[in-house]
């Protein structure tokens, strides 16, 4: 054994391999930082198990707030669809309007306010009320009501996947939702129903025009005002389309000072205000954002006892570590180290996972909206929850003795 | 640069060291007054009973605790009045450790056990692989590179817990009962590398041990008994 030693030995001893003055001064810091994520990664890797156990914490964590604000974000866009498919740069609304839903109708002069109005290309009346349908085997179910002016249909319909939007334009006829036509009693275009005690004949088929609640249902302004029996000189709605280059809030003021009894919001505005109506008046709000904290605490709670426990695993040779000369940064960079690698690989899994099961499960009734920011906004937050679990393993570290290896 | 120490001023050195743990009536003295000293390209053996103070005055020596009084100085460097945030320097400079339980890192290999402690003491990573295969070959096992510690006999981790201690050339080099957990052959193998270390590198070697049957390696002997030495001969003599 000693040979080896020996032999090269004596050729060294008298050159570079004597001890040598010390250089009392830590490594730099880049030297230092890829020493540890080394000894970071190498450890993370060595325990699978415990590994595996973290990073199904970050999963969870990761799938199950993205399913929750994901679906939230489904049920605005549900709740706010309307609007955003609508042409309409400004909506007339009466001045107790909180949200898109069935209100008091009003009247119908700020119609012809907004049509006089400088810097509006054209302003259309909206019905929009809750009506029922009656099911061919007895029963009704509920529809959303709404009654759009020819020929600009400003207020839809969408999406017509069969039929055309000009079939509205026929004595009683209607417009339904694809994916509510089963609910509906087997709907199909040529189809005739009851709808508010008025026979009506199906004109076309939209799809994907499925708000939070029930299915929209078009139907030409006129005819939809008999059905409601809404007088002619009201309405519920006037959509406002402007002129290129207008200035809206200049149009805006124009026209409430001339129809003071009526509010004008702008499509941002009013989009605004039914995300808020959401948020404040109804339990969507807390339910999902409950949901999704329950989420990031318990993936936090994973997370932090997992590393604290592989802190435990590892105390001596985080001890030797200390001996030899690492300082507490450096323990706490090994740490940290892993706490990122965790979140970056159980976000990756995470959001492989969710965005292929949004992809499934995808339909008109649960859209699960997953916009590249929230998935960023996602990393970034694991990010930054396995960096603060990690911290309880950081203070575990301070008060490892160094001195604990020669016990 | 190599090291130059004359031979006649320690490399370190303890006076009137005294170690207390704990505070008030429940105060333990490990160590009353001890005075030590080793020498470049020095082995010396620390001796004696179980809680007789071996392990506090290397732990002492090897900046890894503080004495409550008493001077240490550590070639140039008077370590007892240094602030113990500055330790870990210290160590980095001065002290390369043989634990008796190897203490390596398990899911590191042989050869990054190894380059830790170069890349610790400032060497970069192409650098530090090579000298660790180099002190790995010379403690006799650079066919293990790549092994784990979990796959190494008892013999052969303590190989390469003495190739990471002298990487970086240390001036001294401090063993903690270093052949406790190896059969009697491979003990008296890993002494006689511990001696090479002071004889042919100049290391200054303290080793603590209770195996009397390495004793007649050393230079010196030092027998501590409830925190006091007790006894010091040199072995030769």
């Amino acid at each position: 054994m000693t040979t080896s030693m020996t032999s090269t030995e004596s050729a060294k001893t008298t050159d570079d391999s004597a001890p040598r003055m010390p250089t009392k001064a830590y490594a730099p810091a880049s030297i230092r930082w890829r020493t540890m994520v080394t000894i970071a990664w190498r450890m993370m890797f060595h325990s699978k198990l415990k590994m595996f156990g973290t990073l199904i914490g970050v999963v969870f964590a990761v799938i199950l707030s993205n399913q929750q604000a994901g679906t939230f974000l489904g049920l605005i866009k549900k709740n706010t669809m309307f609007v955003e498919y609508c042409g309409a740069d400004m909506w007339i609304v009466s001045p107790s309007t909180l949200t898109l839903q069935p209100t008091k109708p009003m009247g119908i002069s700020s119609l012809y306010t907004a049509r006089s109005t400088k810097g509006v290309a054209w302003a259309e009346p909206l019905l929009f009320a809750g009506a029922s349908i009656q099911l061919p085997a007895g029963g009704s179910e509920p529809i959303q009501f709404v009654g759009t002016a020819a020929p600009r249909y400003a207020g839809g319909p969408w999406n017509v996947v069969g039929g055309s939007k000009a079939s509205l334009e026929r004595p009683n006829t209607m417009v339904f939702e694809d994916s509510e036509r089963e609910r509906l009693g087997g709907l199909n275009i040529g189809s005739v129903r009851e709808v508010n005690g008025f026979k009506i004949q199906v004109g076309a088929i939209t799809w994907g025009l499925l708000p939070f609640g029930p299915s929209f249902a078009f139907a030409e302004y006129e005819l939809a005002r008999r059905m409601l029996k809404i007088d002619a000189d009201q309405t519920h709605f006037v959509l406002i389309g402007l002129e290129p280059g207008a200035d809206p809030e200049a149009v805006k003021a124009a026209i409430m000072a001339r129809a003071p009894e009526v509010k004008v919001v702008g499509r941002q505005e009013f989009r605004s205000l039914i995300i808020s109506f959401l948020l404040k008046r109804s339990p969507i709000g807390i339910t999902f954002g409950s949901s999704t904290v329950f989420a990031l605490i318990v993936g936090f709670v994973i997370v932090s006892l997992s590393m604290f426990s592989a802190v435990v695993d590892n105390i001596r040779e985080f001890g030797t570590l200390k001996a030899i000369g690492a300082t507490n940064g450096d323990l706490a960079r090994i740490v940290v180290t892993q706490s990122i690698t965790f979140a970056l690989m159980g976000s990756l899994i995470g959001l492989a996972v969710i965005t292929r099961l949004a992809a499934v499960i995808r339909s008109p009734k649960l859209a699960i909206q997953l916009p590249p920011e929230m998935l960023i906004g996602t990393t970034l937050v694991m990010v930054g929850m396995c960096v603060a679990a990690s911290s309880l393993a950081v203070l575990r570290l301070r008060k490892v003795e160094p001195g604990m290896v020669f016990r | 640069m190599s090291f130059v120490h004359s031979a006649s001023i320690p490399v370190v050195e303890a006076r009137e060291v005294v170690k207390d743990y704990g505070e008030g009536p429940t105060t333990f003295r490990a160590l009353k007054g001890v005075n030590f000293h080793a020498d470049r390209g020095e082995f010396v053996i620390l001796s004696g009973p179980s809680g007789s103070g071996k392990t506090t005055l290397i732990s002492i020596l090897g900046c890894v605790l503080k004495a409550t009084s008493g001077t240490v100085r550590v070639l140039d460097d008077v370590i007892s009045d240094v602030a113990e945030s500055e330790l870990p320097k210290l160590r980095l400079a001065y002290v390369g450790f043989i634990f008796q339980g190897h203490n390596l890192i398990m899911s590191m290999t042989a050869q990054e056990n190894v380059a830790i402690m170069l890349a610790l003491r400032g060497w970069n990573a192409t650098d530090a692989a090579k000298e660790a295969a180099r002190l790995l070959s010379l403690v006799e096992i650079g066919d293990k590179l790549k092994s784990l510690p979990g796959d190494l006999s008892g013999g052969q981790r303590q190989r390469v817990s003495i190739a990471r201690c002298i990487a970086g050339n240390p001036p001294i080099v401090l063993a903690d009962e270093p052949t406790a957990s190896l059969d009697a052959q491979t003990g008296q193998l890993v002494t006689e590398l511990l001696h090479n270390l002071a004889k042919k590198r100049g290391h200054t070697v303290v080793t603590v041990t209770h195996d009397n049957r390495i004793f007649h390696f050393a230079d010196r002997i030092v027998h501590i008994e409830d925190g006091q030495i007790t006894q010091e001969k040199d072995s030769h003599s």
